[in-house]
């Protein structure tokens, strides 16, 4: 039907439409099928899913939900950026300036802060979700380790981002985490001044936290959500208890 | 081509594909028919946008509130109480109750390294997919949520009212290091042996302490956000002074 109304046929019946999209309107198996193959941003899908794992109750969305929270904080970040310039003198001011005569700045803002606790929640939710439903298992173990490790750097970057409106919340807090970084066994006052670069939380730290929340952070949790992703594909989807099925028919079998 | 797949696979002058080897195991999708299966599209980007849809709303819903913004960073003013990022506060409630070194460093680091070390010791896949794996599994979750609830509720309030270093202070390392260790081992210790009663499995048991080490890590946030005010003391979360909120 669709593929009759004449508007439609406008669009779609042309060499700069057909040279976009390879396949028609997705409402066969095979441009199904097409449509996931051969667009870069639905090819990290398997062209077909297992029923199971599509249940609201079996994921809670958790997942998907993060990794859109990311997006989100990446968009809202950049956008930030353009307003904020790390240094003691302009920090704070910059941010007042954001809420007060920037259009959407304290939208942007708020949207960006609520983003990262939510993900740092949802995050840990979905380590939650996978342990109690045994996703962790063979052969997933070592993508639950970089689980494991995301969870880690998404708290790294939310604390590294608490710092920069440099007000009292962020100074002392930043204060607080590090002091206990600074009581590592052995390398404690290393560490403390590795990440300060200075005694005492100063315009130094503010530079190196600036650093590690734009570019570090975010860089490595792009790769690892790039692995994590790519695994879940090469580790034949999420896990579903067919896969405990299928185990007790090989035992049966060798017996 | 062996003998065992000349039956199977007759070779064709057709096929541009051969068999090249048979080997033991199975691959992710084998017997996952198609009555398993569905096509991404629509079934599974549909819902995806549902998600993402749904948490844009609650988004800008949220951000009607107002991110906080306090004076200016004061190196000379300490803020009462001084806290972390609110994730950090169950590190920062266990930094009341023993070594520094240990609240903050060594035991979130152990807990980090014995999450990635789970998937080693949990090997049967006799119940992937299922929540809590079985019913046992849920009883055992279930009770070691409340065991964990009990026993650190009643921790908190015996170091806040009666207090481990007015009891014991010297020397240092019995308050800072051997009864804290001596009280989470003595507690896993039992609650292991609680959960035996069920005769449960390897996974069933982890069960347990994963259970316990989520309630734990909330409930110490719980603790240190909402109900820590001046000096760290335990307040009730209205009684709490300005800034005590570490959002």
């Amino acid at each position: 039907m669709l593929n009759k109304s004449s508007i439609t046929r406008f669009l779609t019946q042309n060499r700069v439409w057909q040279s976009i999209f390879r396949q028609g309107y997705p409402d066969t198996e095979e441009n199904r099928a097409k449509v996931i193959v051969n667009t870069l941003f639905f090819h990290i899908h398997p062209v077909k899913v297992k029923k199971h794992s599509l249940k609201i109750s079996y994921t809670w969305g958790m997942g998907v939900i993060s990794a859109f929270l990311f997006l989100v904080l990446v968009v809202t970040g950049v956008w930030l950026m353009f307003f904020y310039a790390p240094s003691v003198e302009r920090a704070y001011a910059d941010i007042q300036n954001m809420e007060t005569t920037i259009t959407f700045g304290m939208l942007l803002r708020n949207m960006h802060r609520w983003a990262a606790h939510l993900m740092v929640l949802t995050v840990f939710l979905h380590m939650c979700r996978v342990f109690f439903t045994g996703g962790h298992k063979h052969p997933r173990e070592f993508n639950w380790v970089i689980g494991v490790m995301l969870w880690v750097v998404t708290i790294l970057l939310s604390y590294t981002g608490y710092l920069l409106p440099w007000d009292q919340l962020a100074y002392w807090a930043v204060t607080v985490g590090t002091n206990i970084a600074g009581v590592t066994p052995l390398i404690g006052e290393q560490v403390r001044l590795l990440l300060l670069g200075a005694k005492e939380v100063g315009p130094e730290a503010l530079v190196r936290f600036y650093a590690l929340h734009m570019w570090l952070f975010p860089l490595v949790m792009f790769i690892f959500i790039g692995v994590h992703f790519w695994r879940i594909r090469k580790d034949g989807g999420l896990s579903s208890p067919l896969e405990s099925a299928e185990v007790e028919q090989g035992e049966q079998q060798s017996e | 081509m062996s003998e065992q797949t000349q039956g199977v696979f007759p070779k064709g002058p057709g096929k541009t594909y051969g068999l090249m080897e048979l080997v033991k195991g199975t691959s992710p999708m084998v017997d996952k028919g198609p009555e398993d299966t569905v096509t991404s599209w629509p079934h599974l980007l549909l819902l995806e946008v549902l998600a993402i849809l749904g948490t844009t709303v609650l988004l800008l819903f949220m951000s009607l509130l107002n991110a906080p913004l306090r004076e200016f960073a004061n190196p000379d003013v300490t803020e009462n109480p001084a806290k972390a990022a609110w994730y950090f506060m169950n590190l920062q409630e266990m930094l009341l109750h023993m070594d520094p070194a240990l609240a903050g460093i060594i035991i979130p680091g152990l807990m980090v390294i014995a999450l990635m070390a789970i998937p080693y010791f949990d090997r049967s896949k006799q119940d992937v997919g299922i929540w809590f794996a079985s019913k046992k599994g849920r009883a055992i979750a279930l009770w070691s949520a409340i065991y964990t609830t009990v026993w650190l509720i009643a921790l908190i309030l015996f170091d806040e009212y009666i207090r481990v270093r007015s009891l014991v202070s010297e020397p240092e390392i019995l308050p800072g290091w051997i009864i804290p260790i001596a009280v989470i081992g003595g507690l896993s210790g039992l609650l292991y042996l609680i959960i035996r009663r069920w005769r449960p499995s390897t996974r069933e048991a982890l069960i347990g302490f994963f259970t316990a080490f989520v309630v734990t890590y909330f409930l110490l946030i719980i603790s240190g956000l909402f109900f820590r005010g001046l000096g760290m003391h335990l307040t009730v979360p209205w009684d709490l002074p300005p800034g005590a909120l570490s959002f």
